[in-house]
């Protein structure tokens, strides 16, 4: 049983399809106050329809998350990439980094070969980002990547800016 | 995209992996008082999130949810398979049926035809259901597929009843089995009409 996910190599970092070893890692971020800017915290069962639904997403859409794997040690550091899910005006770029894993620059590695190549292959330029206002270090990340802002919106109920990614050709 | 969910036939219907293009049917009945027994009425993300994580069962426990088609006009009817979250003391066979779908025996037919899948193919000994105990129907359906309540067994929290699934020897050309086959020839008899309230 294999979705056929791509799988991106940027310097540091494997950018890949979730496997069931990947969902302590995703279920510790869950449960962390981490993910609060992501509509957690979350109990574990609903850990574990998000992480399955990680796959589906990929099935439905055609394109989806990538699990973030630091190639040096092979942890699971991570979770990026495109998300559209009914109640979404359209796909956005979204990144989440685990406990331990921040600092390293990796959001942006992997949020710039993420895009790129959504532009490249999903038809997926120019894209947003669904920022929670007091998610600063998100909202950095964002400016870091060229993303500007756009508009005050909404996902799945909660507030949030709508911060617009550069088109690839342009930001080459 | 290789998925390799089997697809399977019964008498008048065929069970395939979810696709994107049933997704409005799911959301309907989802979203609506018939999915008050399965954790819903769901807003439309959560229930978007429900069905990717249908189809993402399949990619990492190897079994899961099939969608419920017309053999003749695909139309869907419902969904039927395994499930298993995380920390679930057993694996469960499960059903659901679209309201405007209930009570032509839609999921007696696909469910014992799954369950018949897990048992020969996948090797399982048992199975259980977890069940509302306020929801009647699919008590009534999992008797009817030969399940009895199992007191013993551990329950997901507590607030649903577990149904015990007969075994596959319980299975193989019983008189349990002639029954349900019976039952569901009747179904597929357009003559037939069901007496007393719909049933699935």
């Amino acid at each position: 049983m294999t979705l056929s996910i791509p799988v991106i190599e940027t310097e540091r970092l494997i950018l890949r399809g979730p496997r069931e070893s990947d969902f302590e890692a995703f279920a510790a971020f869950g449960a962390s106050d981490r993910s609060r800017f992501v509509g957690g915290p979350f109990p574990r069962f609903r850990s574990w329809g998000g992480f399955l639904a990680t796959y589906g997403h990929w099935a439905l859409r055609g394109y989806g998350m990538w699990m973030v794997e630091e190639r040096a040690t092979g942890a699971t550091a991570g979770r990026i990439g495109f998300i559209f899910n009914d109640g979404w005006d359209e796909p956005e770029l979204g990144w989440h980094i685990f406990d331990g894993f921040e600092g390293k620059g990796y959001a942006y590695q992997a949020a710039s070969a993420a895009r790129a190549h959504g532009a490249q292959h999903f038809g997926l330029d120019g894209v947003i980002s669904y920022i929670d206002p007091a998610n600063t270090r998100s909202l950095r990340l964002a400016e870091r990547l060229g993303a500007q802002y756009e508009r005050d919106g909404e996902v799945a109920g909660h507030p949030c800016q709508v911060w617009r990614h550069p088109h690839q050709g342009a930001a080459a | 995209m290789t998925h390799t969910i089997p697809v399977i036939e019964t008498r008048r219907l065929i069970l395939r992996g979810p696709e994107p293009e049933d997704y409005p049917d799911f959301k309907s009945t989802f979203t609506s008082y018939r999915a008050r027994f399965m954790g819903g009425p769901l807003n439309p993300y959560e229930a978007w999130m429900l069905y990717a994580a249908e189809i993402g069962h399949w990619q990492i426990r190897g079994y899961g949810m099939w969608m419920i088609h017309d053999k003749v006009t695909d139309e869907t009817y419902g969904m039927a398979g395994g499930w298993k979250p995380a920390k679930w003391p057993e694996a469960e066979i499960a059903w659901v049926i679209w309201p405007d779908a209930a009570g032509k025996g839609y999921a007696l037919e696909a469910t014992h035809a799954a369950r018949k899948h897990f048992y020969r193919y996948l090797g399982w000994e048992t199975a259980v259901s977890y069940i509302d105990p306020k929801n009647l129907d699919s008590i009534r359906l999992a008797e009817r597929l030969g399940a009895k309540k199992d007191p013993e067994a551990p329950t997901i929290d507590g607030n649903d009843a577990v149904y015990r699934h007969p075994s596959p020897a319980k299975l193989d050309g019983t008189q349990l089995a002639h029954g349900i086959d019976m039952e569901i020839a009747h179904y597929a008899d357009p003559l037939f009409k069901p007496k007393g309230w719909a049933i699935d």
